[in-house]
């Protein structure tokens, strides 16, 4: 979420009940700006808030020239110093999924995470990890599976590099009401002709991402058209504080996560 | 001022000649730029002559970057229909329904507005009347004000219209008291709940309503079906005899008896009656604001024991199904109730002192031990706050709980399954069941402090609105267990609870389903219905040669066998 336009978006945005109030807002700005400046970012964006029991983490992405796989993560508990988050390792995003104990608020701490899949003299049944690593873990875990943009918002150059289109003009009311409008922000995963082929109006420049309603079950988004149609929310029930919106016929849209950073496996029971 | 270019017939007269000229190749590319494409018709040149056009009325930034995007965009627009056609037709804006709806709701509360305007005047002379009685509701706009510092809340249009409804749902029912109790996201669409006291005359109704319905008929009915039963077992059973005694046809084996289940159901738990236990607050739920408030039904222990037991999403119909194992007594609109009032009963949450017991207004002996279950309570009037930092406390001493705590039995108050069978069955008193444990909850108003922990999580976060200005900074807490529920408080006389979330229950790991009782078995394990392996053909032959006929008598001649033997082959 553009961390300039957050005033304008403070009406919009509500996750669970949570809503953006005057002094996060003015922190925000004011450090994520310093912070954009210091490392020479062409656009930085908040990324959301994770609870945690002593402080809670508040999340923002820096973006420097590819949208997509130029992304640093950094995490902050007091707006005063933001810490860069290390690249996820992939045994990290396996045990943070395993581990049930909430986060402390200190990066620092280590945490013992019990694989109860493995048998009792395995050694890799007790392993250790950092607070930190877990974070990125998460953040990282989160960001396959529910960062999303709306089609368009995203485009693909002639030279490879995604940029976040400055001509965005937003979906149209039809369009906004299909998930298909939605893209998930990360390396595609199906084959691009099935990004590509699957619509009628394709283009090269926008269907390059995955869309959203591919994903397994059929439901784990829940699309929304509130405040009589004008404003789109996507809300993920894997990840219960994922939250999208999109103000229709508008450049204005953003997701943006709050939550304890759990994954919800009940899914399947659910719906 | 001398022209640069040729006009177009001069250019094509120009061409007559063929010598290497500009305007030559000016035309000559002219003329390539105007083929028209195959497929649709269109040339390169209006293409560009759009683009250009496009650029320079619209001016935006940085074109040379997103040329093709630009491109795209014009040429998009070329192919879209020509709508103008059609001019009669007005399509009207999509928040049409939505507004009708909304300004019908709006009308009914300012016609009320009025005519209590007319009525506090008239009253003011008549000097006081009793039964124009005046429903309270909760100042949500101030309340949705305080939460919003706290970083929750709705949106300022949808809070204002919540408000509104929630006038017309006070205007429009029986009710004395109401407040937004909150907000519960389902698939389709989503649940705005209010809360709400009836009038007395209607909770009279209510009541007297639920012991005609639920009172008499309880015992009797399950008697009677045990009856019936017990009657078409006599009957299968009198039919078989009566086959024996007729053996003109052939006579069939002799079955057992059925065998006849033995499990009685345990006592169904009486339902609370309306304005007691889980039933005492009335939930009224719409989907959008502006709709018809739907009163929810009562909830029965029952369905809160299921609902214990399950996850599912809400769908936004009250009428829509629920599949659950165990199965379900009801609709949605019993789930939505039962989650609920699950929900209410555990965060329900004030500061220390915010509720007292009875009116409040003076000072009464009331002994909390005989009826603390169920006894009323209401704002103290002489809540004077508490410090800030003492809410703060992530001890949470200073919070109370409001809500009553549901017990395992699905009620409030425990209720003695054993108290009518002691009654009936005085004679034999060896053969009662062994008197049942009375269960008990936490009493109204324990501290926060002694909620138990989830995977070392304290069931609630506290944290303040401000960091930078500690003097208008509020107390707001966050409930783990149920994400979504919150509560502020401010350092001042102002505290409130809310919920905003999926209705369900954070459960780590995660859920796991209730697991299928074991079969029973059929019959008594004997001989008759054991597993054996089969006779071996060594078996069979040691059985052969310890059964042969005794041998024959040594007297007998030998012809008399060979006669036997051949007699039997011939057989």
């Amino acid at each position: 979420m553009n961390v300039h336009k957050l005033w304008e978006y403070k009406e919009y945005i509500n996750v669970n009940g949570m809503m953006f109030n005057s002094e996060l807002i003015s922190l925000l700005q004011n450090s994520l700006t310093l912070l954009q400046v210091e490392n020479h970012f062409t656009h930085i964006q908040y990324w959301g808030q994770i609870y945690a029991v002593d402080f809670d983490y508040h999340i923002a992405v820096g973006i420097t020239n590819d949208a997509v796989a130029d992304r640093k993560y950094f995490y902050t508990t007091d707006f005063k110093f933001w810490g860069l988050l290390p690249k996820p390792k992939k045994k990290y995003k396996q045990l943070s999924l395993l581990t049930i104990f909430p986060f402390r608020g200190d990066t620092s701490l280590k945490i013992k995470v019990l694989d109860e899949s493995l048998e009792e003299n395995n050694p890799d049944r007790c392993r250790f990890m950092k607070e930190e690593c877990r974070l990125a873990a998460t953040i990282s875990n989160i960001c396959d599976e529910a960062e999303i943009c709306a089609r368009g918002q995203l485009i693909k150059q002639p030279d490879g590099t995604v940029v976040i289109n400055p001509n965005f003009y937003g979906l149209t009311r039809p369009e906004a009401s299909f998930l298909k409008s939605y893209l998930h922000i990360r390396p595609a995963q199906q084959r691009w002709n099935t990004n590509l082929l699957t619509r009628q109006d394709y283009n090269y420049s926008m269907d390059f991402l995955d869309s959203i309603d591919q994903d397994i079950p059929n439901g784990c988004w829940n699309l929304s058209l509130e405040q009589s149609g004008s404003i789109a929310y996507l809300k993920n029930l894997y990840w219960p504080g994922m939250m999208f919106f999109h103000k229709i016929k508008t450049p204005d849209a953003g997701f943006l996560y709050v939550g304890n950073g759990y994954k919800n496996l009940d899914v399947p029971f659910l719906l | 001022m001398s022209q640069t270019f040729l006009l177009e017939p001069d250019i094509i007269a120009a061409t007559e000649n063929v010598m290497p000229d500009l305007n030559n190749d000016l035309v000559l590319a002219k003329n390539f730029l105007k083929q028209q494409s195959a497929a649709t018709g269109d040339t390169l040149y209006d293409h560009l002559v759009d683009i250009v056009h496009k650029i320079l009325s619209q001016q935006p930034p940085d074109v040379v970057d997103n040329f093709e995007q630009y491109s795209w965009a014009v040429k998009q627009e070329k192919f879209r229909p020509n709508f103008d056609l059609l001019n009669d037709v007005y399509l009207s804006p999509p928040q049409l329904s939505l507004v009708r709806r909304v300004d019908e709701m709006f009308r009914l509360v300012a016609s009320k507005a009025q005519k209590a305007d007319e009525m506090g005047e008239e009253e003011q002379e008549l000097d006081l009347e009793e039964d124009n009685f005046k429903p309270r509701i909760a100042d949500m706009i101030d309340n949705n004000f305080y939460f919003r510092e706290c970083g929750f809340g709705l949106p300022d249009s949808e809070c204002y219209a919540v408000y509104i409804s929630l006038n017309m749902l006070a205007i429009k029912e029986p009710v004395s008291t109401v407040r937004f109790f909150g907000k519960i996201f389902g698939t389709k669409a989503n649940y705005y709940v209010a809360e709400t006291d009836l009038t007395i005359e209607e909770l009279d109704r209510r009541i007297r309503e639920f012991e005609l319905k639920d009172m008499p008929g309880e015992g009797e009915g399950l008697d009677e079906a045990r009856a019936q039963e017990a009657e078409e077992q006599k009957e299968i059973m009198g039919e078989g005899e009566e086959k024996d005694e007729k053996p003109k046809e052939p006579v069939p084996p002799k079955l057992p008896p059925e065998p006849v289940s033995t499990w009685q159901p345990p006592a169904p738990i009486p339902v609370e009656r309306p304005g007691q236990g889980v039933n005492k607050k009335v939930f009224w739920v719409c989907n959008n604001p502006g709709q018809q408030w739907i009163c929810l039904p009562d909830v029965t222990p029952d369905q809160i024991r299921v609902a214990r037991l399950t996850v599912r999403c809400m769908t936004g119909d009250l009428d829509a199904e629920v599949q659950t194992f165990p199965p379900f007594e009801g609709t949605e609109r019993n789930y939505l109730r039962a989650q609920i009032a699950r929900i209410q009963a555990s965060t329900s949450v004030s500061p220390q002192g915010f509720f007292t017991f009875g009116s409040g207004e003076e000072e009464e002996d009331i002994d909390l031990e005989e009826g603390g279950g169920d006894l009323d309570f209401n704002p103290n009037p002489f809540y004077q706050g508490h410090a800030l930092k003492d809410l703060l406390d992530p001890n949470l001493t200073y919070w109370v709980h409001h809500g009553r705590h549901i017990l395992k039995q699905g009620r409030t108050l425990w209720w003695n399954p054993n108290a009518g069978m002691e009654e009936g069955v005085e004679e034999e008193e060896d053969e009662g069941p062994p008197p049942v444990e009375p269960e008990s909850g936490p009493p109204l108003f324990t501290s926060l402090s002694e909620d138990a922990r989830v995977e070392g999580l304290s069931a609630w976060s506290v944290r303040t609105s401000s960091t930078l200005v500690p003097d208008r900074a509020l107390a707001v807490l966050r409930s783990n267990l149920w994400p979504g529920a919150v509560a502020f408080a401010t350092a001042g006389k102002k505290s409130e609870c809310m919920y905003i979330g999926w209705g369900l229950k954070y459960q780590p790991p995660n859920f796991s389903p209730l697991q299928l009782p074991r079969p029973q078995d059929e019959y008594v394990v004997g001989p008759e219905v054991m597993e054996m392996a089969d006779p071996t053909f060594a078996d069979e032959e040691a059985y052969r040669i310890a059964h042969l006929p005794p041998p024959p008598p040594p007297e007998l001649p030998g012809e008399g066998e060979v006669f036997g033997e051949e007699e039997e082959m011939e057989d």
